[in-house]
């Protein structure tokens, strides 16, 4: 069996670590729905998307999930938490 | 293709970025405006996948997810189907290609044995044969 590598992008990190990701990257503070920045950002979102996929390469821990900050998102929206 | 259910099911990436073809899977509630919309009105949610070709038009794209407020996808799909952007890091030779396939499915269900053990394995498999993917950004919502 061969795998195939992954990297997710989330913006409800606490909830998508219950998954196991083998790796993903959270841009800080973007909203459920703005998974790569806001609408027409698009140079924001090539940024999150170049960074996403050069997290395959990196020696990452595996289901680690690498938190990136993105000031000209310009938004601070809080994530989902998980109730224990 | 089978998940590994007790551990994190890591695949290592050895390839260089600007040599690889990028597949993207959302659970966020993507489809063609063609294809069957997702069933939101099952409250247990729907254990299917649609299949995205790689020259889509992306304004031939929509969400159907009652799980999330996706007005901002309506406006510009790349916030959770990045597609056009991937083309674009294609052009400036930062990836080599784009996969032949890419898959919209509605992340939200009850049913988890089924979504874990059916429609996950079946959606690596569309990946796994014929994409010609070498790695796969996911998305959510």
């Amino acid at each position: 069996m061969k795998g195939i590598p992954t990297v997710l992008i989330t913006v409800s990190p606490e909830v998508s670590a219950q998954m196991r990701p083998p790796r993903a990257l959270y841009p800080r503070g973007f909203k459920i729905g703005n998974s790569l920045g806001g609408p027409g950002m698009r140079e924001l979102q090539a940024q999150v998307l170049r960074e996403a996929l050069t997290i395959l390469g990196e020696n990452t821990r595996p289901g680690q999930i690498i938190t990136r900050e993105y000031p000209a998102y310009g938004e601070y929206h809080e994530p989902p938490r998980v109730r224990n | 293709m089978s998940i590994a259910r007790k551990c994190v099911p890591f695949t290592p990436f050895e390839g260089e970025l600007s040599r690889s073809t990028i597949a993207i899977v959302t659970a966020g509630g993507v489809h063609l405006n063609d294809q069957e919309p997702f069933n939101i009105a099952d409250e247990l949610g729907d254990l299917t996948y649609r299949i995205i070709p790689e020259d889509v038009d992306s304004s031939r794209l929509k969400v159907t997810h009652h799980h999330y407020d996706h007005a901002d996808a309506d406006k510009d799909i790349n916030v959770v189907f990045p597609i056009d952007v991937l083309r674009d890091l294609q052009s400036q030779g930062f990836i080599k290609g784009i996969a032949k396939k890419h898959v919209g499915y509605m992340g939200y269900t009850m049913q988890l044995k089924a979504m874990y053990e059916g429609t996950a394995r079946e959606i690596a498999n569309e990946i796994d044969k014929g994409s010609r993917a070498d790695a796969v950004i996911l998305t959510g919502g």
